[in-house]
């Protein structure tokens, strides 16, 4: 009983409409990294979110260091010495690292004896020192818009470790970083368990906790399968828990079979709102049956690419030609017509009308053509056997068929149906920004095989992904963009991931 | 020259106290567009009191002048209750509610002065009448060439505004409140994670903010206007708000631009009066601050920078 430091007995959490938590109970033990192992939606996020005071749970109890408690507010956990590492920072930009921490635990001093101020000096130096002492490496009197993503991130495991938790939570640590970092930040995470700290790893990445973690508890839709000896657990069993089914984790990707040059791209140069270049001078081209996929840390230029491509961004100075038209200046319908289509990174504002039906979103980019209007007038009957007909065709699960407002849907199913006006379009380019962002698996391995579908049926396909797995998975040829600059483009069977990453923080030239 | 900067001063200062409001609601977060009817309604219970005390106790109401300016403050505060209130606590839209409260500033003080005129003191009459407050000269730094105007014919709250100024300027960036009051306006998640309550830094922020201003509506009413009516309702709020976003939400600066507003308005005035214009081209010189306000905009809209979350409704459970 008492080696448990933190227990969670049979606790359930409902929210309207959904139970997040079913009867979960788990049992973490002082000085182990445990890892909770789920898809979207299964309800890691939520259980620990009660461990951490942001929830209250419906049924179940809750004890810390073998004495039942009631966790009201994150400040009530911070005084039981947990903290939480969370996925998306919560940091003050102009403030400095130090600033940042200490917000709402000020140290005080007096001046002259009389008037208190914040006592930004000794601060400094304990976080100094704290950063030595766990290997973080950072400088606490840098502000936080002069430091990158995983800096950042330190910031936040400083933040937790300042509060003196014992037991820290990460809240899927990893999904922003690059592979050294990813690295770096898993030797961070050994270092606090060897400074004696409990570590509860949210993820669903299989390889990360195969690294690291002791125990792993998987969840699949707010129920607890298992707890799991990672040491004697093959990654394949765990993602079948996972996932509730065999996953294929090889995409069944045959050689590509290159055609004809489609998009060639040359010299582009793109400026943002300041007239900062974003996008410096860039070129490269994408054969029909070709996956050409342009992998890069978030805001490097990567999506002013995609966007230049498409139309959304002015090109300030380069060439782009679809099969060897010129569409540079052209407007965005006529570069659809050309030959386009474009599943944007934000697929909520950009991709879709939230509060339209899917038959009108699914005929949104066809909708002013026959048979989908005549003289300007729509016909809906069109738009309703269209619809239907790609609903049934592309696996599109909506409540209430093609009446369902897009904004009730899964981000999944969302992403299906724009995929499936795209693909309709029959454009000999798609491009994908972000694909595969926030949706599960299963969905993941779908969008996966229907890009590889449409590239074997000769288009050329432009993928921009953060994920670097991704881009190993499914892409024939690899540009890595740095700082807007493209630093290598080689095909994907010559590179390694670890190379690609390097590339990727700019380390390496090609 | 002299009375340039005598009356530059005296009419900045109260610009900046009334701005330094601003700042400490904007930095916090919530868009304050509200200062000039928190102005007017201090300066319109600071003179009720005055008027109501000089006439129950026969005190002579040009010296009740820190009673005014103490039941003026209190009386801004109250009113950007309504502010901070319906922005924080309603989420109302922020924008709207600073205009709907400038007009209910407007016409509910209008209104309670002729009431209460002919109700209390049996006089029909749209006015508080106050009279200018005292006057004094530091000798010793008068006499200095130039700058000893600066030190000629002050009037008493200038001392006063100037001692708040510095402590306002202590409390937003020495203290632990201020530090958390503009993380609040740049990311309020990190204040919420940080175990602090966001709702209660804005709506102290907005208390001080409505504090301030009425400070500096009533100084305005004990100098340039010398009586509370609704004239005291110049546009004043919103040449401060002008102020604080030339000063990049930043308290100096402020001051520097409402110093450049006071002597704008000072020197306006002393151009005309010199060239010995006809009073209607007088009022051509007294739009100086205003053209000045337009011709800043364009060279200082560019380079400021709002505080991030300015404006936006906080939602603990969005990220």
């Amino acid at each position: 009983m008492s080696d448990y430091i933190v227990e969670m007995k049979h606790i359930t959490k409902r929210f309207p409409g959904i139970v997040a938590n079913d009867d979960v109970s788990i049992g973490i033990k002082k000085g182990e990294i445990f890892a909770l192992l789920g898809e979207n939606g299964a309800g890691k996020s939520t259980l620990m979110s009660i461990l951490s005071g942001m929830y209250e749970p419906d049924e179940g109890e809750v004890y810390i260091r073998g004495e039942k408690v009631q966790i009201s507010s994150p400040n009530h956990a911070a005084k039981l010495n947990i903290g939480m590492v969370h996925q998306h920072f919560k940091l003050v930009p102009d403030y400095t690292i130090t600033e940042n921490i200490i917000l709402g635990i000020e140290p005080m001093k007096r001046f002259a004896g009389i008037f208190p101020y914040v006592d930004i000096q000794s601060a400094n130096r304990k976080i100094e020192e704290l950063s030595k002492s766990f290997g973080l490496e950072v400088d606490p009197k840098k502000r936080i818009t002069d430091l990158t993503v995983s800096m950042q991130q330190r910031v936040e495991i400083l933040k937790v470790l300042y509060r003196e938790a014992e037991i820290l939570i990460f809240d899927e640590p990893t999904a922003v970083l690059t592979p050294q970092e990813i690295e770096f930040l898993l030797d961070i995470i050994e270092g606090l368990r060897q400074g004696g700290k409990t570590i509860i790893l949210i993820t669903h990445k299989l390889d990360e906790i195969k690294k690291v973690a002791d125990r792993c508890a998987v969840l699949n839709k707010g129920k607890l399968i298992d707890v799991l000896d990672v040491k004697e657990t093959s990654t394949n069993y765990m993602a079948q828990l996972m996932v509730g089914r065999e996953v294929s984790f090889e995409s069944a990707k045959t050689p590509a079979q290159m055609k004809d040059e489609v998009l060639k791209v040359e010299n582009l140069t793109v400026k943002n709102e300041d007239g900062f270049e974003v996008v410096k001078d860039v070129s490269f081209s994408i054969r029909g049956g070709e996956i050409f996929a342009i992998a890069g840390v978030a805001d490097n230029g990567q999506v002013e690419i995609a966007d230049a491509i498409a139309g959304l961004t002015k090109v300030s100075s380069g060439k782009i030609l679809l099969n060897e038209q010129d569409i540079t200046d052209e407007r965005i319908r006529k570069r659809t017509e050309a030959g386009i289509s474009y599943i944007p990174e934000d697929r909520q504002s950009v991709g879709l009308i939230l509060d339209f039906d899917v038959a009108t979103n699914l005929a949104l980019k066809q909708y002013y053509k026959e048979p989908f209007s005549r003289n300007g007038i729509l016909n809906k009957e069109e738009f309703d056997q269209f619809g239907n007909r790609l609903i049934e065709k592309y696996d599109i699960r909506s409540g209430q068929g093609i009446q369902t407002q897009v904004r009730s849907m899964s981000g999944g199913n969302q992403q299906k149906a724009i995929i499936a006006r795209e693909i309709e379009l029959q454009s000999p380019l798609m491009i994908f920004v972000q694909p595969t962002r926030g949706v599960d698996i299963g969905a993941i391995e779908n969008i996966h095989k229907m890009m590889i579908q449409e590239r074997d049926k000769g288009k050329a396909i432009l993928l921009v992904s953060l994920e670097l797995d991704e881009i190993m998975d499914v892409a024939d040829t690899i540009g890595v963009i740095y700082n807007g600059r493209l630093q290598k483009v080689a095909s994907s069977e010559s590179l390694t991931k670890n190379e690609v990453g390097e590339y990727m923080m700019g380390a390496k030239h090609g | 020259m002299d009375t340039v900067i005598i009356d530059g001063l005296s009419f900045a200062l109260p610009l900046f106290i009334i701005a330094i409001g601003g700042i400490y609601s904007e930095k916090s977060g919530i868009t304050n567009l509200a200062l000039e009817g928190f102005q007017g309604f201090g300066a319109f219970v600071g003179a009720l009191s005055a008027v109501l005390i000089a006439h129950t106790s026969g005190i002579g109401v040009e010296h009740l002048f820190y009673v005014a300016l103490l039941f003026s403050m209190i009386g801004g505060m109250m009113f950007s209750i309504i502010h901070a209130v319906l922005c924080i606590k309603f989420k109302a839209d922020q924008v709207i509610s600073g205009v709907v409260i400038n007009i209910l500033a407007l016409a509910l003080t209008t209104f309670l002065t002729a009431q209460i005129n002919v109700l209390v003191f049996g006089q029909a009459s749209d006015r508080f009448q106050l009279g200018v407050s005292d006057r004094f000269t530091i000798e010793f730094l008068a006499n200095i060439p130039v700058i000893g105007a600066a030190f000629t014919n002050i009037y008493p709250f200038e001392i006063i505004i100037v001692i708040i100024a510095c402590f306002a300027w202590y409390l937003l960036y020495k203290s632990k409140f201020g530090m958390r009051l503009r993380a609040a306006g740049e990311n309020p998640h990190s204040v919420d994670a940080a175990g602090v309550d966001v709702s209660k830094v804005r709506f102290s922020a907005v208390l001080i903010s409505g504090l301030l201003s009425g400070l500096g509506g009533m100084c305005f009413a004990y100098s340039i206007s010398a009586n509370f009516s609704s004239s005291i309702y110049m546009g004043y709020g919103f040449l401060a708000i002008a102020a604080l976003i030339f000063g990049n939400w930043k308290i100096l600066p402020t001051l520097v631009a409402c110093l450049i507003f006071g002597f704008a308005k000072s020197g306006g005035s002393a151009i005309a009066m010199v060239m010995e214009l006809p009073s209607s081209f007088t009022d051509l010189f007294m739009t100086l601050p205003y053209v000045l306000t337009l011709l800043l905009l364009i060279f200082f809209s560019k380079s400021n920078r709002a505080p991030r979350a300015l404006g936006e409704i906080y939602d603990k459970g969005k990220r």
